[in-house]
């Protein structure tokens, strides 16, 4: 109890009474029920003479003498968690959990593949909130411990869930939704790890053969020098051979389709050079075995290995993009119950649906298509499209969108699109396209050609200087010494190396660019172009003034609600440390507000306008809640760790001037570089203003409308919690809430793009110098292996020194 | 210098045998994630 008691004060230091918080909600208290003594002299809450308690759960602190639960999701989760006999957990944990939030449906629409054998199926997701490792274990055990489970493994490093479970006895939203309710995000994943495994093999193989011919080798080379009876030489260079040929033939093949399909499309990529040293390396081993004469067998399997190893990291850092996909498409339901004549409803599969027809949705359900609202009333949840957390209200004659939630109230829509034609589906194919397209022409590309058509020239032009000189028989060992040393080996791995250092230095930090072309054209960026809402302030509805008894009753009376309005006071109240009191007689009106009793006196809570809310007591006494949208905690250093990478920074937004100044005063950007007024359509063209006065822009935004603009900059920066179809776009995600990583993205690029541009000068000093020696006789097949690997070791250490140099700059900062 | 003849199957096949094991545990995903399992270990389940 001691070092729990010991954390608990700091905590509440922290945040002293009435500290205007931030926006980063979550209980200030450990999860341990505190006594009597330690709540009197935290004194963090004007109620704390009652007696102060905490949510056996989530450890939000709560008025009355037990422990009570904050909300009903805590009591859900408690219950489970006692359900399934782990009580463990709660004395086990460092951290309390999160509070539960409402799962995000279409859990049950994800395609399952059943093993027709065993009648089970494997499914991988990953689970945001896991804070210790008791979280992991209580998750993984709950899972585990439901019925039709038969194994459940959670990964504490990755996040990551694996279950097998039997798809008859419990459906996989059964299984989410029970995470869910433990207070944790389950979240689809696209990928597969399958392509990995493929290079993983045949690196195996290739670093198998390289080390066991490089033993053989290094007998020939000393051979040299000690002498070595002709069978022996014979004996090593056949089991070279042999270790050689399913290096050549399997593991260097992604090698030759790469170099075949660029050769089909009528581009010299980096994969045409390679296969032809590893063709001419391979035919030459074979000849060279036959007739007696020395080979580079050694090199060729080095070579290959370095290069799959370059390869394999490459596709690391290429995974992320389809898991969106998967989400978004997830995020229909797989069945819509069809109301035909008037009356009668029937279900049908979500794709069976035609333009015309009318569907029914009830509270809590995604919408099965596209469509009109026919009748009824509601408020629709459109966060996947717009990134708007706030409810809109969807009334007769409204357009409304598959995969958007009906938050409360009922709706009949008549259907004008469905299955792939609805504006979620076309997000999802063009993100898949965007995820599958992928490789993009790079500068090493570029000089790729230019390099093969000089090496060949130049073996060519060896071959025959030789075949005057000295005969056919020294032009052809020259020639091959020449196309050999050639092998863009270091070359091919200066790019993949230096932009996975990058990759991952800038992704450490919190920013995921797409690709290693995004990561280096933020290098080149030097105006930073912010949007307003959702990118510089948090984009959710959130007290900004209220005082603390108003805000204390409020939240009592709006534990249990799930409406925005609700969950904002709720949140601030938990951040300012203040218990939630109890509240009896509650009634809620849905469009007019909340009434009941705390403390005795009857209260009534209704909304008072744009961002306000009034809290009235029978008693007379009235208070005013006032909600908007707030600054994001660290977006003032952001700008300022942005100007001293001397970058311009604005602001660009649809809102009106007085609001954007305050904003951009407070965050710290110049008045002078705001731009009001915007609407959404214009952006793209003020961004395109920007390009053509000579900036090269990185725009930073989220929501829906923000796409267009995220496209046309030079780099398009989303906000991981906006809209999906900004996500789409861009070209890289900040998947922490706030723009703080913008600044340490683009040290982190700059550094990538000097460590891929000093490994392509030193490689092409180091090819210069050495295929001038080939050409000129000195290299035979020992000098050769020598240079090969220190190319490549020069590169690595080129690469090596990215993550320092980010390191530096932030120490510097 | 005869040795050789026996030795050197002797060492490639010792080699083949550990990539043969190599092989065998990357298709059977032992690879797939290599953060998690030492973590695992300080579980006590």
């Amino acid at each position: 109890m001691a070092p729990r008691g010991f954390r608990f004060f700091p905590t509440a230091g922290e945040r002293p009474f009435g500290h205007i918080s931030s926006m980063k909600a979550g209980p200030p208290h450990s999860g341990e029920p505190l006594g009597a003594a330690e709540a009197a002299s935290a004194s963090v809450s004007p109620a704390e003479a009652a007696g102060e308690a905490a949510c056996p759960h989530c450890g939000t602190a709560v008025e009355g003498t037990t422990n009570a639960f904050c909300c009903a999701g805590c009591e859900m989760a408690d219950a489970i968690i006692r359900g399934a006999g782990l009580e463990r957990y709660y004395a086990d944990r460092e951290q309390p959990a999160p509070r539960p939030e409402p799962l995000a449906g279409g859990w049950n629409a994800v395609p399952l593949e059943v093993d027709p054998n065993t009648g089970q199926c494997v499914m991988r997701f990953s689970i945001d909130g896991l804070r210790c490792a008791s979280c992991v274990w209580v998750t993984e055990n709950v899972l585990g411990r439901t019925i039709g489970v038969s194994d459940a493994i959670v990964s504490y490093a990755t996040g990551r869930a694996t279950l097998r479970f039997d798809p008859g006895k419990v459906t996989l939203g059964e299984l989410a939704g029970r995470i869910a309710a433990l207070g944790y995000q389950p979240r689809l994943l696209g990928e597969e790890s399958a392509p990995d495994c493929d290079l993983l093999l045949r690196l195996g193989v290739a670093s198998f053969a390289a080390m066991n011919v490089m033993m053989m080798s290094g007998a020939l080379y000393l051979g040299w020098f000690g002498g070595m009876e002709a069978r022996f030489v014979s004996l090593f260079q056949w089991v070279s051979l042999v270790l050689a040929t399913p290096v050549a033939l399997w593991s260097a093949a992604p090698f030759f389709v790469g170099a075949w399909t660029g050769l089909r499309e009528r581009v010299l990529h980096m994969d045409v050079p390679i296969a032809i040293a590893v063709t001419v390396l391979y035919a030459h081993g074979l000849v060279g075995t036959f007739g007696g004469f020395d080979t580079y067998l050694d090199s060729l399997t080095m070579l290959v290995a370095l290069l799959l190893a370059g390869r394999m990291l490459e596709s690391r850092g290429r995974r992320r993009a389809s898991e969106a996909a998967v989400t978004l498409a997830a995020s229909v339901p797989m069945t819509a119950r069809r109301v035909t004549d008037g009356a009668s409803i029937e279900t049908v599969a979500s794709s069976d649906l035609q333009p015309g027809d009318e569907v029914a949705v009830g509270a809590g359900e995604e919408l099965p298509s596209d469509g009109v609202v026919a009748s009824g009333n509601g408020s629709l949840r459109v966060a996947l499209l717009t990134g708007e957390s706030e409810p809109i209200q969807a009334a007769p004659g409204d357009r409304v969108w598959a995969g958007t939630v009906l938050v409360d109230g009922s709706l009949v829509i008549s259907v004008t699109a469905a299955a792939e034609d609805t504006v979620i589906s076309r997000m999802a194919d063009d993100l898949r396209a965007a995820a599958d397209q992928g490789v993009a022409p790079s500068s090493t590309d570029r000089i790729a050609p230019w390099f093969t058509g000089i090496t060949l020239a130049v073996a060519v032009a060896t071959f025959v200087g030789w075949w005057m000189a000295a005969g056919v028989g020294t032009a052809m060992s020259t020639m091959i010494a020449v196309l050999v040393v050639a092998c863009p080996c270091a070359l091919a791995l200066s790019r993949p190396l230096a932009a996975t250092a990058g990759l991952g230095a800038a992704a450490r930090r919190g920013l995921l660019m797409r690709s290693a072309d995004a990561l280096l054209a933020l290098a080149a960026v030097d105006t930073v172009v912010l949007d307003k809402t959702g990118t510089v302030t948090a984009g959710a509805l959130d007290v900004v003034s209220a005082s603390d008894a108003d805000l204390r009753v409020a939240a009592g009376l709006e534990r249990f609600s799930r409406h925005p309005v609700a969950l904002a006071v709720v949140r601030e109240a938990v951040s300012r440390g203040i218990p939630l009191p109890e509240a009896t007689d509650v009634r809620e009106t849905p469009g007019v507000g909340m009434s009941g009793m705390v403390d005795g006196v009857s209260w009534m809570l209704r909304s008072g306008g744009a961002g306000l809310v009034v809290l009235e007591g029978a008693d007379g006494h009235r208070g005013i809640i006032r909600l908007g949208d707030r600054l994001r905690v660290d977006s003032r250093a952001a700008v300022a760790r942005l100007r001293s990478l001397d970058l311009s920074v604005s602001m660009l937004t649809g809102d009106h001037l007085e609001a954007a100044r305050r904003v951009a005063d407070a965050s710290g950007v110049a008045p002078a570089d705001v731009e009001a007024g915007v609407p959404a359509d214009e952006k793209p063209a003020c961004i395109r203003a920007m390009q053509a006065a000579g900036s090269v822009v990185l725009f930073a935004g989220d929501g829906l409308n923000d796409g267009p603009a995220l496209a046309i900059a030079d780099v398009g920066v989303a906000m991981g919690t906006g809209a999906a179809s900004s996500v789409l776009a861009a070209d890289g995600v900040l998947a922490v809430g706030s723009v703080g990583p913008l600044a340490v993205g683009v040290a982190a690029a700059r550094a990538c793009r000097r460590a891929v541009r000093g490994n392509q000068v030193r490689s092409i000093i180091y090819n210069v110098m050495a295929v001038s020696l080939a050409a000129a006789g000195f290299v035979n097949p020992l000098v050769a292996a020598v240079l090969m690997p220190l190319s490549s070791a020069m590169v690595v250490w080129g690469a090596s020194r990215v993550e320092r140099q980010v390191s530096a700059w932030e120490g510097a900062s | 210098m005869n040795s050789i003849g026996f030795l050197l199957p002797i060492a490639i096949g010792v080699a083949a045998v550990f990539l043969g094991f190599f092989l065998w545990a990357a298709k059977s995903g032992q690879f797939d994630d290599l953060d998690d399992p030492p973590e695992r270990m300080l579980k006590d389940d």
